[in-house]
């Protein structure tokens, strides 16, 4: 067993990364020690990602203990790089963090100045000269690479980069050349965000933190308003938006919620968050409040302007979808369906349930989808896994039962229909797929029944499987 | 003196807010009524326009006072689960009934019940678009809990986005009981869109429903050939044989009901005399037959009222 992470004290001791455990002990008999537990880190880490998400919305991992944030365009919002950086290290360190940070032009350069370097902003004119002292362990490569400079006398930065490069390439690879033009931002070099930015975001910082749902909504309302203009400029509403709710002790919380039709009216956005607040009720913690709220549009689709007119038409359509907005939200998406026909003749294939929020409940009077239309009764309701039945005195060979017994009832058939053959689709079936001949009958008590036998009669095997399918009215 | 009569007042205002509340019409409220009709006959039919939808059936407008109410809860109860095809069936006839005769595009909402789904089977749509209903004219709705279902039926009654709600339940749960149902009958009032309550298996159970039928499986006619004869042995449009349990009118009604899918029209069964087989008698059967006098009475056609006379 090895160390993989050490505290001041024992920085300061002089134990290192990557020491035997054994090893350790016998320097220092008396230190704590813990089994690592790398989902734990990781889940700290990804907090403090999210945490980050209020300075930018770039966000991105490195590795198990560094986070990159691209902050183009939001230093001014913060006072400067300056204030932005002392910002961010001044309240990671009030949660107890000991954290490093520094604003360069390239990720690389940044990632050196942390963890070699002094960190702090670093301006363009002044990259090479921070650089060159720096080992080259800073350049984010291997160990092997590493060893193989160290042997030639190459340790700092500053050595290789007088060097021929044409030589440099031979002997070590295009990765060394690719990282020194990265630090040295020759090269571009792009983060991976580890969430995509919103299409459109508005936020409200405050400086008394609220707790109570109705502030919540309130303000999430207000923000909606801010959002407004934004989207009647580019004449579209929003479909998926997102509640992010940044708690004063770090913890975000993340609410999305969808609307079947492309919104703008910031009251119907804030009804949606009621209703999904409503449903997450016990999830959301608000512990001493939150100290920032951001409305995030995710995914927006084409405003269609409505007139309102005198009959008062149009409401009919909104109050649908405003209806299917409000169960959805709180019910989830799939709560709420509509089906789909789908083109195959198998009962069970002819439809799919997708989830009324999806499919445009106001739907424009699009074309009618090709779909199997069945010469024969349907009935009702369907079985999803048809159930076996005995069924006793079938007319050999393709003839319906005169009764059957089915959930330990005995039916006694006094009408039927059929029968009604239904192949398999060969093309998603597999060839053993038995025919089915299905039969309409009607019980001695008038229930009707959908019932078929898989398979035929064939003398000297045994007799085919009867099932029940489903009920008509 | 004046204090009396303001005391009257005050009790005259109470009652007919009473009155209001239960939906009835107080015999003074009426005859008011009547008086003001007589000055003032458009503004009486204005007044009078509870929703109501009738059957185009004599017997069944004449016990529902009107036809079914579009702003209130009916509800339809099954005594079996095995019964759910049939309670199903006239449920989705009511539903299919009402969207033919409304002109807007709004769909019905049918809120499942889990447990039902599993038991009855799944709604499919195919069947659904041959009974009347065509499949964007319904949304499905899969609430995991009851009260999800309730808050689902209360919604979209209130919201009045939907033509009409179908409400699954099974059996008589302990969550849905008077006040639940109480609230949504007042939603539904206030909204003026039906609710129809579908209780499978279920007892009889006191709620704000103004109707509520019991359903149970009737053979079902036989198919028309074009030259108006019937094809013998053949399974056509279904029939429900339908008991009228709750309604204001004290004699309960019977009769068999037989669902015209294509046309979208209820009608009387027809062969109601032989609904029931020979190896299948009805429960009760003395009650549907008359007493014989000196000779056998042809047999009377179901449902019609036997009313004694008064005695002085």
């Amino acid at each position: 067993m090895r160390l993989t992470a050490l505290d001041e004290v024992s920085e300061r001791l002089g134990l290192k990364r990557g020491q035997g455990l054994a090893e350790a002990r016998a320097m220092f008999p008396k230190i704590d020690v813990m089994d690592e537990d790398g989902a734990a880190d990781q889940g700290l880490l990804e907090a403090i990602a999210d945490w980050c998400d209020r300075y930018t919305p770039l966000v991105a991992l490195d590795g198990r203990e560094g986070l990159f944030l691209d902050i183009t365009g939001c230093a001014h919002l913060f006072g400067g790089e300056e204030a932005l950086l002392r910002d961010i290290l001044g309240r990671l360190l009030q949660m107890g963090f000991d954290v490093k940070g520094a604003i360069s032009s390239s990720p690389g350069l940044s990632w050196a100045a942390c963890r070699f370097g002094r960190g702090g902003v670093i301006a363009d004119r002044v990259t090479a000269e921070i650089l060159a002292p720096l080992p080259v362990n800073a350049l984010r490569i291997d160990e092997v690479t590493i060893a193989a400079l160290y042997k030639l006398g190459l340790k700092r930065i500053g050595d290789l980069m007088p060097m021929p490069r044409a030589p440099l390439a031979r002997r070590f690879g295009m990765h060394l050349l690719l990282r020194l033009d990265q630090a040295l931002g020759h090269n571009e070099e792009a983060i991976s965000p580890r969430r995509p930015v919103a299409a459109l975001s508005a936020e409200r910082r405050l400086a008394e933190p609220i707790q109570a749902e109705e502030h919540i909504l309130q303000l999430s309302g207000q923000i909606a308003i801010s959002l407004k203009s934004e989207l009647e400029a580019r004449g579209v509403g929003g479909r998926v938006f997102e509640l992010v709710l940044f708690r004063v002790d770090g913890r975000v919380f993340r609410i999305a919620a969808g609307a079947s039709q492309p919104l703008q009216d910031p009251k119907r956005i804030s009804s949606l968050f009621s209703e999904r607040l409503n449903a997450v009720h016990d999830d959301l913690d608000a512990g001493f409040g939150f100290e920032l709220l951001r409305l995030n549009v995710l995914q927006y689709d084409l405003f269609k302007t409505l007139q309102g007119d005198f009959t008062g038409n149009g409401d009919s359509e909104i109050s649908l979808a405003d209806f299917v907005d409000r169960v959805s939200a709180r019910l989830g998406a799939d709560c709420l369906q509509v089906v789909e026909p789908k083109p195959s003749h198998v009962p069970e294939r002819a439809e799919i349930f997708v989830p009324a929020i999806a499919a445009r409940i106001v739907r424009e009077k699009t074309e009618e989808v090709f779909a199997f239309v069945p010469r024969s009764d349907r009935p009702l309701r369907l079985f999803r896994h048809p159930e076996l039945v005995d069924a006793f005195a079938a007319t050999v060979p393709d003839g319906p039962p005169r009764r059957f017994r089915w959930r330990r009832i005995v039916h006694e058939v006094i009408r039927a229909e059929g029968p009604e053959r239904i192949s398999p689709e060969w093309w998603h079936d597999a060839e053993e797929a038995e025919e089915r001949d299905y039969f309409r009958l009607e019980s001695e008590a008038g229930r009707r029944f959908w019932i078929f036998r898989a398979g035929h009669y064939v003398a000297g095997e045994t007799a085919p499987t009867w099932r029940v399918h489903g009920i008509f009215a | 003196m004046a204090e009396h009569a303001t005391a009257q007042e005050t009790l005259f205002a109470l009652r007919e807010q009473i009155a209001r509340l239960e939906g009835k019409s107080l015999p003074a409220l009426a005859a008011a009524e009547q008086a003001d009709s007589a000055a003032d006959p458009e503004g009486r039919k204005a007044r009078d326009n509870q929703p109501r939808l009738p059957f185009g059936i004599t017997q069944m407008d004449t016990a529902l006072e009107g036809g079914l109410p579009l702003d209130g809860i009916t509800e339809i109860r099954s005594l079996l689960m095995g019964d759910a095809g049939a309670a199903s069936g006239f449920a989705l006839s009511l539903a299919s009934y009402l969207k033919a005769r409304q002109p807007n595009e709004a769909p019905v909402l049918w809120i499942g019940d889990v447990v039902s789904t599993q038991e009855a089977g799944v709604p499919y749509s195919v069947g659904f678009k041959q009974f009347g209903l065509s499949s964007r004219d319904v949304l499905y709705a899969s609430p995991r809990k009851l009260d999800d279902a309730l808050w689902l039926a209360e919604t979209a009654v209130a919201s009045g986005a939907v033509v009409a709600t179908i409400l699954e339940i099974r059996g008589n749960p302990r969550h849905f009981g008077l006040t639940e149902s109480r609230r949504l009958g007042l939603r539904a009032k206030a909204a003026g869109r039906p609710l129809f309550v579908l209780r499978h298996a279920g007892e009889e159970e006191a709620s704000s429903a103004s109707f509520r039928f019991l359903v149970e499986p009737a053979p079902a006619a036989h198919r028309h050939l074009p030259d108006g004869s019937m094809l013998g042995g053949s399974i056509g449009h279904p029939v429900f044989k339908l008991t009228l349990e709750k309604s204001r009118n004290p004699a309960p009604l019977s009769l068999l009901l037989e669902w015209n899918p294509h046309d979208r029209q209820f009608s009387l069964g027809r062969d109601a005399g032989e609904a029931f087989s020979f190896r299948n008698p009805p429960a009760h059967p003395g009650a549907r037959l008359p007493a014989s006098a000196d000779r056998q009475d042809r047999a009377p056609a179901l449902g019609t009222v036997m009313a004694f006379e008064r005695a002085s």
